[in-house]
Order: structure tokens, then C-alpha cells, then sequence
């Protein structure tokens, strides 16, 4: 019977058909917690990416079940449980940020008119939590790549997912605005209930971020560990600086190189 | 406050960038004149004969003279090229959207399309004259074909310039069909449709004159005609230049249109 809590994978294989057939992912089995901060680390060609899109419901697996609140992933999507960010901020350039924000709204609403609309005021205070109140009204060209990743979070937010999916919603920025993201969506994300899953190459973000790892080996993508991580909430920066953080990230880099020798410069 | 401050801010850019452009027209400009003034010269100290080549001054008068009898003709012109404009590139675009959403009709006809374009224009007009008469139906489907095919090529690969990620977050909103047409890729399309409209703006000018040369009895490219047959330069030479000033207000209404709605920084494509 599938689990109506949580997310669960079951037996999870994903094999891309086309001139030479690629299997992308090999036996994952996996649950995760209502309200659980759950990061995927692992080199590119691991599959995270894939099996981010797996449990969204954007492709199907070619083996095995996935249950997201004893519902398949198509049915969760179309009960819009899922918020997305992407790499690249994906922002809409002919909507003003507050404008790009309130789109998910204004969707749902054309599909179903009874759907409480949540207030502007909502779509503003969201913009607030992640540090860009004045500047609702500018175009997302006019914006920095870090703050476009923030104004896509809060589209991502707006209508209260219960499960908020990110794969590599930071990859693409420098090191000192990736820190100060992951530190506001710290802060916005305990404020909501939300299933956070959130793919990353990066161990010290992930050990940094989650409450529990999954380190995925490549080809094809298979759970190599899981690792609780030792620190409770809210957190901040000085826990880099615990030997916990160090050990935990030196531990999880052990294992990605003991599982591909050749991907050892992650 | 910062809204007011940002309107400030767009009003100063856009003032500094009236007075660069006029800047940067200066050099074009300066050329136009000095091969008028050339002209002008050369004509007085070579003494070409007036009917091969008229003087500047000639040619400026008879614009002066018969302005209201060639803008009357002219407005016929551009009625055809309007109304041409107007019924290809609506045309096209609904076959890009066609194309977009069903894969196999566009491999079906894309490529008889591309062949079709390559079928000079001036070879048909006298056909499509032959089966439409000599009204305002054959000037009109000569300029609506001529805007076809950039429209076509540009609509096209508009619609499809739509990031897939763009479709996945749509897919998670679990948007409608219509719902990704419309708040996505329309308005993701407008940069191409316009740079389209833009180039078809001008055909379309081209398309009503080539028609009104293979049979017609009104509208510029016929006073062009019959001034020829009478070896009237000077009044070929008004013609050419109410029908340039045409294409050029024509161009220009888009590219106004274009800016209008094409609002968002960074939307326009040749900038």
C-alpha cells in the first residue's frame, strides 16, 4: 500500500531510449519525511537531476513506484503540490517581479475560478522575505543573477506547496551570494511546512541546508549513503567551522571518491 | 517613490537616447545632402539632357505641384499594401501556430513554403492579375504573399523560443493549453513576430507596386508606369520618392507599434 505520508521511491529505474540507450538511474529506494530538508549530492551525470523530475512528474520512471502522499506524482502535479526551482531562474522577462510572482496564482485561477487568490499583499510579503521589497516593480532583466534566483523562490512559495523541489537553484551563482541564498531560504523555508528536496554538486551546501543527505554515485545514478546531519535548527554559519561539519563533509567526499576514483575533484 | 524615481531615471535614458540618435544620423545625413547638392551641380555643369535625368530642384518642384493627385494615388497603394500586410502576416502567423502545435503539418509544409519563397514575386503578379482582375484583389494577394514567408520563419521560431524549463514550470503549475499559449509563448514570440513584421512591412510596400506595374489603373507604381510610357523622369522620380516615404512611414508605424509593446528591457531583438 503506498505510504500517504512522506515521499516514497520504490525500486526506481530511469533509462533514456534513444541512439545508444543510457540508464540514468538504478534501484533507487528512498522516503522522505513530511517537513524534511532532504539534499541530493552527487558529480553531474549522477541522475539527481532526473530524479528530481521524477517525483515532480515531468518524466516517468521506467521501473519501480513513486508515492507522493499516497498519490502518484501526475496526480500530485495536478493538485499542484510541487514548487520547482530551476537552475536558471526561468523568470517570465515581460512580467515585473511582482508580476513574475503572482503568474502561479493567476494559473491557477484560470483553471479553477474558485481558487482563493492569494492576497497581492502575500505575493509581497514573500518578496520581502527574500530581501526584495522595492523592487517589485522591476523587470527581471534589471536584476542580478542572485536575486533572480530570489524572486523565483518566492514564485515557487506563493501558493504554499507542500513539497518544494530545487535542483541547483544556486549552482550557477558565486560563492558569497550562494551563501547569503542558502541562509534566506533557511529562514523562508521555517516559516513553511514544506517537504524540501534540493539537488546540489556541492557537500558543504548540502551538509549545510539538510537534515538528512543522499549521496548518489553515477552511472547509473544509485544511492551510495544517507547521512543524517548532526545540527539542529535554526542554524547559521559558525556550524562550517564545527569539526561535526568538517568531518561530515570530509566523510561524504570519502565515499563519492571511494564509489568513481575518477570524479575525485568534486 | 521608487517607482517615480525609476520613471525619472527612464525619461532621462530615453531623452539621451533621442539626442544619440540624432548624433548618430548626423554622418547619414550629411551624405544624403552632399549627393543631392553633387547632383544638383553636376546636372547645371554637365547639362544632362532633363529627360534622362532631372535636376533635384525639378524634382522637388513637381513633388510640390502634384502632391495632392500623387498622395491620392499613393493612399491607394498603400490601402493594397495595408490590407496585404495585414492578411499575410495574420496568415502566417496562424500557420506558425498551427506548425508549433502540430509537428507533422509542419514537416508536411515548411518545406514547400521555403520552396515556394524562392519563386519570384514579379513572375506570379501577372498571374494573379490574369485570375483577380485588374481591382484591388490581385495588388492585395501580391503583397500578402510577399509578407508570408518572413513571417512564416520568424513566427515559427518565435513560438518555439520557449526554454524547456519554461514548459516544466508551466507543467507544474499544471497550466492549460491555452494558458501556455498565451502567457508564454506569445509573448515570447513577439520579439521574432516583430523583427517579421518589420521585414514584411516593407515587402509589403514592394509587393503593391509590382502588382499595380503588371495591370492597373490607380496607385503609384501605375502613375510610375504611365509617366515612363511618356518618358515623364520628373514625374517618375516624385513617384519614387512618395512611395520610399511610404515604405519608410510604414517601417517606422511598426517599429512605433513595436516599441509599444515590446516594453520589457532587453525584448527587441536587434539591440
Amino acid at each position: 500500500m503506498p505510504n500517504a505520508e512522506g515521499i516514497t521511491l520504490r525500486g526506481i529505474e530511469k533509462v533514456f531510449h534513444g541512439k545508444t540507450d543510457v540508464q540514468a538511474l538504478d534501484d533507487i529506494n528512498l522516503h522522505v519525511m513530511d517537513g524534511e530538508f532532504l539534499a541530493l549530492v552527487g558529480p553531474s551525470g549522477c541522475g539527481k537531476s532526473t530524479l528530481l523530475r521524477l517525483i515532480a512528474g515531468l518524466i516517468p520512471p521506467t521501473m519501480g513506484e513513486i508515492s507522493v502522499h499516497g498519490k502518484t506524482p501526475k496526480q500530485a502535479q495536478e493538485d499542484v503540490e510541487f514548487g520547482f526551482v530551476f537552475q536558471d531562474p526561468v523568470l517570465f522577462p515581460w512580467l515585473r517581479v511582482l508580476d513574475n510572482v503572482k503568474l502561479p496564482d493567476r494559473i491557477l485561477r484560470d483553471r479553477n475560478p474558485l481558487h482563493r487568490q492569494n492576497p497581492e499583499q502575500y505575493a509581497r510579503q514573500l518578496l520581502t522575505d527574500v530581501g526584495l521589497a522595492g523592487f517589485e516593480h522591476h523587470y527581471p532583466e534589471q536584476l542580478s543573477g542572485g536575486m533572480k534566483q530570489r524572486v523565483a523562490l518566492a514564485r515557487a512559495l506563493v501558493y504554499q506547496p507542500s513539497t518544494l523541489l530545487m535542483d541547483e537553484p544556486f549552482g550557477a551563482l558565486d560563492e558569497f551570494t550562494r551563501d547569503k541564498l542558502n541562509m534566506q531560504l533557511l529562514e523562508v523555508w521555517e516559516k513553511f511546512s514544506a517537504t524540501v528536496i534540493f539537488v546540489t554538486h556541492s557537500i558543504q551546501e548540502a551538509v549545510f541546508l539538510a537534515d538528512r543527505i543522499v549521496v548518489l554515485g553515477p552511472r547509473p545514478g544509485h544511492v551510495v549513503q544517507i547521512a543524517d546531519v548532526p545540527f539542529g535548527r535554526p542554524r547559521d554559519f559558525g556550524i562550517r567551522y564545527a569539526p561535526e561539519f568538517t568531518d561530515l563533509v570530509a566523510e561524504l567526499r570519502g565515499q563519492l571518491q571511494a564509489d568513481s576514483p575518477e570524479q575525485a575533484a568534486i | 517613490m521608487t517607482s517615480k524615481l525609476a520613471e525619472t531615471q527612464q525619461a532621462d535614458t530615453f531623452l539621451g537616447r533621442m539626442g544619440g540618435a540624432l548624433r548618430d544620423w548626423i554622418p547619414a545625413i550629411l551624405v544624403f545632402v552632399g549627393i543631392i547638392a553633387a547632383w544638383q551641380v553636376i546636372d547645371i555643369v554637365v547639362g544632362v539632357p532633363h529627360y534622362v535625368l532631372p535636376s533635384p530642384a525639378e524634382i522637388i518642384s513637381e513633388i510640390r505641384e502634384r502632391a495632392l493627385e500623387l498622395l491620392i494615388q499613393l493612399g491607394w497603394t498603400m490601402l493594397e499594401a495595408t490590407l496585404g500586410f495585414l492578411l499575410g502576416s495574420g496568415l502566417a502567423f496562424l500557420t506558425a501556430v498551427v506548425f508549433v502545435h502540430i509537428r507533422l503539418l509542419e514537416r508536411a509544409i515548411y518545406p514547400w513554403a521555403i520552396v515556394l519563397q524562392t519563386v519570384p514575386i514579379v513572375a506570379i503578379a501577372p498571374l494573379l492579375t490574369i485570375w483577380m482582375g485588374f481591382g484591388l484583389a490581385p495588388k492585395v494577394a501580391i503583397a500578402a504573399i510577399i509578407c508570408f514567408f518572413p513571417m512564416l520563419v520568424n513566427s515559427t521560431r518565435g513560438l518555439r523560443a520557449v526554454s524547456p524549463q519554461a514548459l516544466e514550470l508551466m507543467q507544474i503549475l499544471s497550466a492549460s493549453k491555452a494558458d501556455i499559449f498565451f502567457r508564454l509563448r506569445l509573448p515570447s514570440s513577439l520579439p521574432y513576430v516583430f523583427s517579421g513584421l518589420k521585414v514584411a512591412s516593407t515587402l509589403a510596400v514592394i509587393g503593391a507596386i509590382v502588382a499595380e506595374f503588371t495591370g492597373a489603373d490607380r496607385g503609384i507604381g501605375y502613375v510610375v508606369v504611365a509617366a515612363s510610357y511618356r518618358i515623364d523622369t520628373q514625374l517618375m522620380f516624385a513617384g519614387i520618392a512618395y512611395s520610399s516615404a511610404a515604405g519608410i512611414l510604414f517601417f517606422n508605424l511598426v517599429s512605433g507599434l513595436e516599441k509599444l509593446l515590446l516594453h520589457w528591457p532587453g525584448a527587441r531583438l536587434e539591440e
